[in-house]
């Protein structure tokens, strides 16, 4: 028969979860764990013999942990591992698999103001600041990270068409419009050399009504 | 396109090739379990001026073909893993026959540089045992493919 | 591109004989010719075509081999004649509606997969006219080209272009449309 004490500490799901080059390591307790377990947090570059304890992640019973910081390197990949201790029980450990922010990262939806006028709508799409730094300290955008990145707006037109614009520009203005109606934009951010497309921004905006007559 | 210095490359779509990689890159790696040793190291491929990136990837490819895929194809028992590997084994099959490095002797300085990199990846790769550098050197094809993606033109 | 390898049937009446078909590329010829893959949509079907599009992934030489199975006997492999490359492939121009929405000219494209883009060129008809030029990244979507000016007529044609094979189609037929009217073909 297994007594508790031959059961590991329960522990998975141990991986990265990246946004817009944020990097939190998460994981799972599982069904029955205990409310007094505490976990602690390592980290290391690929090729590095030696394991970094990462300070703030030390029995901890939070269930996740910002390593944003700490694989910050573009050039590099990481793995992050996490120890569980519970009373009772045998310690667990779970590594993550091989993490390369460039590859893993989402790219989030952008921030963008959109500007009804009369016969038109303005779209001014802001840059987006990414914990990445360059060498010199310099924070770096998604723009500066991925040169192919461009942004995809499309106008819906009453459901029969969508108008399209595109570029690497941030200021986009959908001319012709029909004062007075209502209209859905919606933008995205797309990376396509990495494959990335953020989900879009969306908008509605009704165009002015037209005062001249 | 890519474009190792003079070297140019079309038809290829680096995206299809990160695609293929992708579908199989947990399963390859977790068979990895030497993490404190990295084949393609900064030295390898970081700073690489344009004219000796022809030299270098023609180089680090072709080891590819002819050590890391030939031999590492005997271990691959999913199908799913057989296709991918076919995919990018075909692509960098495509990439060399375009890669025309020049012989110039006025080269010789850069395509020494090259070599010299490619000999530290090669180095390392002889120094493990040969089948768990196989196994790292086809986990390691994403580092490839992010660094010849500096010199590639959408 | 859609690539469709194709047989002649095995004569058995009466029978469900069912095919299997087998791929290998120009690295599998060259290191390692034993190896042949399963094709990813026909290991087996009743068909006498399979689309290999999604086996073609690098623009190189594959060879394809095709054998009869009815129960538990199989024919010999028949392999194709020449190998094939997908840069033999042949582009033909993209399908094109082009229809007016209030002052709004949009052009809606056949949806030929993801591979594909369309380089569209449209004109006001008027002497001396300036072509614009857009790219579409993906068809079945109506797009919107331009916002014209009453009474004028706009022209639009487009070809398709796939990156993997550095090809273009031919430009399709002109369609032209008026502020009136519907839109005539040229």
């Amino acid at each position: 028969a297994r007594t508790t004490e031959d059961t590991a500490c329960p522990l998975q799901y141990v991986k990265f979860q990246s946004r817009n080059f944020e990097n939190i390591l998460v994981w799972d307790s599982g069904p029955d764990s205990s409310p007094d377990t505490v976990y602690s947090v390592e980290y290391k570059r690929y090729g590095d013999r030696v394991w970094l304890a990462k300070a703030g992640c030390q029995r901890t019973t939070q269930k996740s942990c910002n390593l944003t910081m700490e694989t910050g390197n573009l050039t590099e990949l990481y793995y992050a591992r996490v120890k569980a201790v519970c009373p009772g029980r045998k310690q667990n450990n779970k590594t993550t698999d091989r993490f390369s922010s460039l590859q893993h990262t989402t790219i989030k939806p952008p921030d963008v103001t959109c500007i009804p006028k009369v016969r038109s709508i303005q779209m001014l799409i802001h840059p987006t600041l990414t914990p990445i730094r360059s060498e010199n300290g310099h924070q770096l955008t998604l723009e500066e990270i991925f040169r192919d990145l461009f942004y995809r707006l499309e106008l819906r037109v009453n459901h029969t068409y969508q108008m399209h614009l595109e570029g690497k520009q941030r200021e986009y203005e959908f001319l012709g419009l029909t004062p007075d109606t209502e209209f859905i934009g919606a933008i995205t951010i797309l990376a396509p050399m990495w494959s990335k497309e953020s989900a879009p921004y969306v908008c509605r905006v009704k165009t002015l009504p037209d005062r001249t007559w | 396109e890519f474009r190792f210095g003079p070297c140019r490359v079309e038809g290829v779509v680096l995206p299809e090739l990160w695609e293929a990689f992708w579908a199989v890159k947990n399963t390859v790696q977790a068979q990895d379990d030497i993490t404190s040793v990295r084949l393609l190291k900064a030295q390898v491929l970081q700073n690489v001026s344009d004219a000796e990136s022809c030299y270098l990837v023609h180089s680090l490819l072709k080891f590819y073909l002819n050590t890391v895929f030939k031999n590492y194809h005997s271990k691959i028992a999913k199908v799913k893993i057989l296709k991918s590997f076919s995919s990018l084994a075909n692509n960098f099959i495509d990439i060399v026959s375009k890669l025309q490095p020049s012989k110039d002797k006025d080269m010789l300085s850069i395509s020494e540089s090259a070599h010299r990199r490619f000999m530290l990846f090669r180095r390392a790769f002889k120094q493990m045992d040969t089948e768990v550098a196989l196994v790292k050197a086809f986990g390691e094809v994403d580092i490839l493919l992010t660094w010849m993606q500096k010199f590639y033109q959408l | 591109m859609k690539h469709l390898l194709m047989w002649n049937p095995v004569a058995q009446p009466r029978e469900t004989v069912l095919y299997s078909v087998e791929y290998q590329g120009e690295y599998e010829s060259l290191y390692m010719s034993h190896i042949w893959i399963p094709s990813s949509q026909c290991s087996p079907t009743n068909g006498l075509e399979c689309d290999v599009t999604d086996d073609v992934t690098a623009t190189v030489p594959y060879n394809f081999r095709v054998r009869a199975m009815l129960g538990s006997q199989t024919s010999a492999w028949s392999t194709l004649e020449h190998p094939f490359n997908r840069n033999s492939t042949v582009l033909v121009a993209p399908r094109m509606e082009v229809t007016e929405h209030g002052l709004h000219l949009v052009v809606k494209l056949e949806d030929l997969g993801p591979q594909f883009e369309f380089l569209v060129v449209y004109w006001r008809k008027e002497p001396g006219a300036t072509e614009h030029v857009k790219v579409v990244k993906s068809g079945n979507t109506p797009v919107h080209l331009e916002t014209m000016e009453p009474g004028a007529m706009y022209c639009v044609k487009a070809q398709a272009w796939v990156k993997a094979i550095g090809r273009h189609s031919t430009f399709s037929q002109i369609q032209c449309v008026d502020m009136q009217g519907e839109s005539l073909p040229l």
